[in-house]
């Protein structure tokens, strides 16, 4: 393509490293996330204008710069960056940038910039049931509500993505909604497995999906959430539904923009962070919010990096939440899938008001329990069983069934256990909690609790 | 006669120029280390390969306003302040020819063994763009290791991206080369990246190898540790551009990258060096991405081909959740963690069988190595896991079921164990271990 003469010649490009294009504009106005783009070799590159300085411009290129050369002209595009806003979205794949990229074609498309307000206070509403996923150790710990933030955090290979699949295929099929996910910075592969399997289970009509993963460059990982939010905006504002958000993963969109801002040569904060890691963050999570119209309930995965849960990023993302399941690697060193972290899985849904007084109490006794069972690990390392009191003996068989109890065969991970998922409602669960902690089966033997629905004896 | 001569050199000239002939020049302003600014060069392109004094080589990184930075890759003479510097034209490309296979060779396509290029090289991208979601399939065919451990426990596919992490000294080179022997027939070919290793090493591996009989079928791409280090950097990403090319081509290739720990140090080398902003543990904030894109070229391809990788990272202390290792966890499709601990106890291979995973357990395994191998796993993991809490218990006065549970358990560490250069095929490890479930 070469250019005609009816583009709008902004500029001419001064310097290039990587992820910084520095534009040197003639007397066009051009301002913060300003599209411009010009040809190198016959191939359209595209910038966003992400600093202003005189009449100079950086901007982030949206593909690769090898080859770029200083003084090409730069041209502006009519708008910033778009992505499709209609019924059409369902069953479609997406890139970060809004093109379609699984060969459909949207006929007269109708597109709106990716780049939305934040809802006011008085259009927030809070009011949703709660959400049953039929994951035990989930429904249990850290119920879920219609319109929630729910984080899933997780180090390195410990599960997150697993579950998310599962929540996936046990909340779709529980809600009739339709759902908006979106991969940031995550595996191609996994990507395409959830396209195939949607695909498989009839489900993909339900559903639209952006892709930013991990394979391409840090802006497409930064923009991938804006477009997906943009989708999942139409669903709530203008269907009027209630609407799944699953972004797998939102960590990868701050690590993107560090990488971003890096390169911009701003002055992080620690572990090299953008200083304004803040406003970053609240502006993906202010608009993931209910309306009186419409819901967006979502899920979040939360990658720790260095297995460090003070990290930076991962406070600022947790301050938004609702809820937050944690999975943690030394639950998962002992095959206990999915490997909640107990003691930090956590919902605002558990309070005597929400569950009721018995789901409270026992989620407070099994907690007690797990606390008891932690401390006896020690003892019985230096002293064996036997020299615990009869009290203590009772935590102690009583725990492990219950923490093999909260071990569950999941539908999506049926080829690494080998046995098929089950769905369990939360009345069994709290008989099954009830008749742990009361000593009813204490008979039976702990590994009859491993990878089991509710308990048939 | 000299108006005839400046008429023929005008003439040229002129020819030249029309046809975009005419390399531009600049000189050298600063050098630091192998990080040079150059001065006067306008119109060179990002990435372009550019000559330093007639000797040696770099590559354009950054352009600015006034300099442009230039990184050497190599240097075969010492470079001064004022050296000219001269386009090329080019975008910096590695060299390959297919008569590599089977030789060590470096990404400007020099057989290391005796020093001479090969003949009929072609310039391969370093980077080429990421391998679209739409083009690839499910990772699902088994991909046999010969080693027990892997293919019924944690087990590989083709496609598939699995770590080997550990201390040093624990074997983790071991298993790479184990399973590029096991590939002899089965139509793979094997590339085995070498960043930052000593001479000796690779001349290990290479012998080896030819022992084996395996290096018909592989080819060594090596950076020795005292190459420039742009050079070392670019090696995993030219490997992975030569196994992209058999891919598409219909070919299964196994990747294997020893080590990405040294990739990480160097690619920090480079940044600090260059002025770049650092983050976490002083890596550049890129560090995830510089990995992620690299091992994202792990598939399998809907044409048929596939790369399967095999990258390898060593730790210190045994520790798995510092910074690169979690970066690089979190990419693959599973790791093997190999354990000092197992090591020194003669538990070889030593892999620690409660931290590693494979994500995609079953979904590459043949049918009833997948049934055999879940049950397999699920004995031995609560095996390791209660052997350890009732260690200092009684046994006699456990339940019979717990009692067989540590026995079966045993029964399995011992079949597990394996050495170097004896692979087992699947009917074999299959033999092996149905007996004990069958008890």
């Amino acid at each position: 393509m070469e250019p005609t003469t009816q583009e709008l010649m902004v500029g001419k490009i001064v310097s290039i490293s990587e992820l910084n294009v520095a534009v040197l504009i003639n007397d066009e106005k051009v301002k913060y996330h300003d599209m411009l783009y010009t040809y190198n070799k016959g191939k359209k590159i595209q910038f966003e204008v992400a600093e202003e300085e005189g009449n100079i411009v950086s901007t982030i290129p949206f593909q690769s710069v090898i080859g770029l050369k200083k003084g090409l002209p730069v041209y502006k595009e009519d708008s910033g960056l778009e992505i499709e806003y209609s019924d059409a979205i369902l069953g479609k794949v997406f890139d970060s940038y809004g093109n379609l990229i699984d060969q459909n074609v949207i006929e007269n498309p109708n597109k709106r910039n990716v780049y939305s307000r934040n809802l006011t206070l008085e259009e927030i509403s809070l009011n949703g049931g709660i959400l049953w996923t039929g994951i035990k150790v989930l429904d249990f710990f850290a119920p879920m509500q219609k319109g929630f933030k729910m984080g899933l955090l997780g180090g390195a290979g410990v599960g997150k993505t697993v579950l998310i699949k599962e929540l996936i295929h046990n909340v779709y099929t529980g809600l009739n909604s339709n759902s908006v996910f979106v991969g940031v910075g995550e595996r191609s592969r996994e990507g395409k497995e959830l396209y195939d399997e949607m695909k498989e289970a009839d489900l993909l009509d339900k559903m639209a999906i952006v892709f930013g993963q991990m394979g391409e460059n840090s802006s497409a990982r930064s923009k991938a959430v804006f477009s997906g939010l943009t989708l999942a905006e139409y669903l709530r504002d203008e269907k009027h539904q209630d609407v799944l958000l699953f972004i797998d993963n939102i960590y990868r969109y701050v690590q993107a923009i560090s990488e971003v801002n890096a390169e911009l040569s701003r002055v992080p904060i620690e572990n090299g962070y953008p200083a304004n890691i803040n406003s970053a963050v609240s502006n993906v999570e202010e608009r993931i919010n209910s309306t009186e119209k419409g819901s967006i309930t979502s899920f979040q995965a939360i990658y720790i990096p260095a297995d460090d849960t003070t990290d930076q990023a991962v406070q600022t993302i947790t301050t938004h939440l609702d809820g937050q399941i944690v999975l943690d690697r030394k639950v998962a060193e002992k095959g206990l899938y999915p490997a909640v972290d107990v003691f930090n899985t956590t919902s605002k849904l558990i309070d005597i008001d929400k569950v009721g007084e018995r789901h409270y109490r026992l989620v407070e006794e099994a907690l007690r329990y797990y606390s008891r069972y932690r401390e006896l690990e020690e003892i019985i390392a230096v002293l064996g069983i036997e020299e615990l009191s009869q009290a203590d003996t009772n935590v102690f068989y009583r725990t492990r069934k219950l923490r093999n109890y909260f071990t569950q065969p999941m539908f999506v991970a049926e080829n690494y256990t080998g046995i098929p998922g089950e769905f369990v409602k939360i009345d069994d669960i709290l008989d099954d909690v009830e008749n742990i902690i009361t000593g009813k089966y204490d008979d039976y033997d702990e590994s009859r609790f491993m990878f089991i629905g509710k308990f048939n004896g | 006669m000299s108006q005839f001569v400046e008429g023929l050199v005008n003439a040229k000239l002129r020819n030249m120029k029309q046809m975009n002939n005419v390399y531009e020049i600049g000189h050298v302003s600063m050098v630091k280390d192998y990080i040079l600014e150059v001065e006067g060069l306008e119109n060179v392109g990002f990435y372009e390969r550019v000559v330093i004094a007639n000797h040696s080589v770099g590559y354009v990184t950054a352009i600015s306003k006034n300099i442009v930075k230039v990184a050497l890759l190599q240097r075969t003479a010492e470079i001064y302040v004022g050296d000219e510097v001269v386009t090329t034209g080019f975008d910096f490309c590695a060299m390959y020819s297919k008569a590599c296979l089977g030789h060590i060779v470096d990404i400007f396509g020099e057989d290391r063994l005796i020093g001479e290029k090969f003949e009929n090289l072609r310039p391969c991208m370093i980077e080429t763009p990421a391998i679209p979601i739409m083009e690839r399939s499910e990772v699902s065919r088994p991909f046999y290791t010969g080693i027990a451990g892997i293919d019924l426990i944690y087990p590989i596919g083709y496609g598939q991206r699995q770590l080997i992490i550990g201390d040093k000294k624990t074997g983790k080179t071991q298993i790479a080369i184990d399973t590029i022997v096991n590939q002899k027939q089965r139509n793979v070919i094997c590339i085995y990246v070498a960043v930052n290793k000593t001479k000796k090493n690779i001349r290990d591996l290479y012998d080896d190898l030819m022992k084996k009989g395996a290096m018909e079928y592989t080819l060594i791409l090596a950076a020795f540790n005292d190459d420039e280090p742009p050079v070392s950097y670019f090696t995993p990403y030219a490997g992975l551009s030569i196994a992209e090319m058999y891919m598409r081509e219909g070919n299964d290739v196994l990747v294997v990258i020893d080590d990405l720990k040294s990739h990480a140090d160097i690619h920090r080398e480079i940044s600090l060096l260059s002025g770049k902003v650092p983050g976490r543990d002083a890596y550049p904030p890129d560090i995830f991405y510089t990995h992620s894109r690299m091992l994202e070229k792990g598939c399998q391809h809907m044409n048929g081909g596939s790369i399967t990788l095999l990258p390898i990272v060593e730790t210190r202390g045994g520790d798995i959740t510092d910074y690169i290792s979690t970066n690089i966890i979190s990419i693959t499709d599973g790791q093997l963690v190999l354990s000092k601990k197992n090591f020194e106890k003669g538990l070889k291979p030593a892999i620690n069988y409660g931290l590693s995973v494979s994500r995609l357990g079953g979904a590459v395994q043949e049918k009833n190595m997948k049934k055999l191998g879940a049950v397999v796993r699920r004995k031995f993991l609560s095996y390791l896991e209660t052997s350890e809490v009732y260690q200092l218990a009684n046994t006699d006065e456990m339940s019979p079921e717990m009692q067989q549970a540590l026995k079966d358990g045993q029964a399995i560490q011992e079949r597990l164990l394996q050495y170097k250069f004896s692979p087992r095929t699947p009917d074999e490890i299959m033999n092996d271990f149905y007996e004990i479930i069958e008890e």
